[in-house]
């Protein structure tokens, strides 16, 4: 990544302090990547675990929800998905560009 | 399927926005619907494959994990997955915030 993209990821990151904040107050943590690559942008959790997520729930089980959405119905969009586990619960996100997955 | 699970299934159905409801066996195939016939087939076998998927993901990160429930919000569809041992509940409902 170019150092300018990474300059602008420090500065959303650092205005969004407050909302990571509040989040990790609640959840066990939270994963943000990038959809373009797949790539890990921010986390509070360690990098292993992190990457993982992004791998498995991002890169994996996502895109194959959001075409399984598109089949349904051409017109229809995925805009939240939450995976329910016997230990944690998955909120992933989905924007535009980026991905959030919080963890409770 | 016992008569429980046909009781929930009448409380699921009255409920407010709920729009279908599909039971279907491990292998794909719709067991119980109150949706017509095409539109059932079509959410079987595109959530067998996502529930498939969902089990193998929440393996792959925690072998000690399992999946126990899907929710997959649209913007004009909320879909619920309850996996069983031989079979899985879908309900469809409208979204409403």
């Amino acid at each position: 990544m170019s150092k300018i993209y990474l300059k602008a990821m420090e500065d959303v990151v650092q205005r969004n302090t407050d909302n990571t904040n509040r989040i990790t107050e609640q959840a066990q943590g939270f994963v943000v990547s990038e959809n373009a690559g797949d790539s890990l942008l921010h986390t509070s959790f360690d990098l292993t675990t992190a990457q993982s997520i992004v791998k498995h729930l991002h890169a994996s089980f996502l895109k194959l929800a959001q075409s399984c959405v598109r089949d349904l119905d051409t017109d229809d969009k995925l805009c939240f998905l939450r995976v329910k586990t016997r230990k944690h619960e998955f909120l992933v996100s989905p924007e535009e560009a980026f991905t959030v997955t919080v963890v409770l | 399927m016992s008569a429980e699970v046909e009781e929930l299934l009448k409380r699921f159905q009255s409920m407010k926005n709920v729009t279908g409801i599909v039971v279907v066996d491990n292998d794909g195939i719709p067991i119980k619907t109150t949706l017509d016939y095409t539109l059932t087939l079509h959410y079987a076998a595109l959530m067998q494959t996502v529930r498939e998927k969902a089990r193998q993901v929440v393996l792959d990160l925690d072998a000690t994990n399992e999946f126990t429930f899907l929710r997959l919000r649209t913007e004009q569809n909320e879909v619920m997955l309850c996996p069983q041992e031989d079979y899985f509940i879908m309900v469809i409902q409208s979204p409403c915030d």
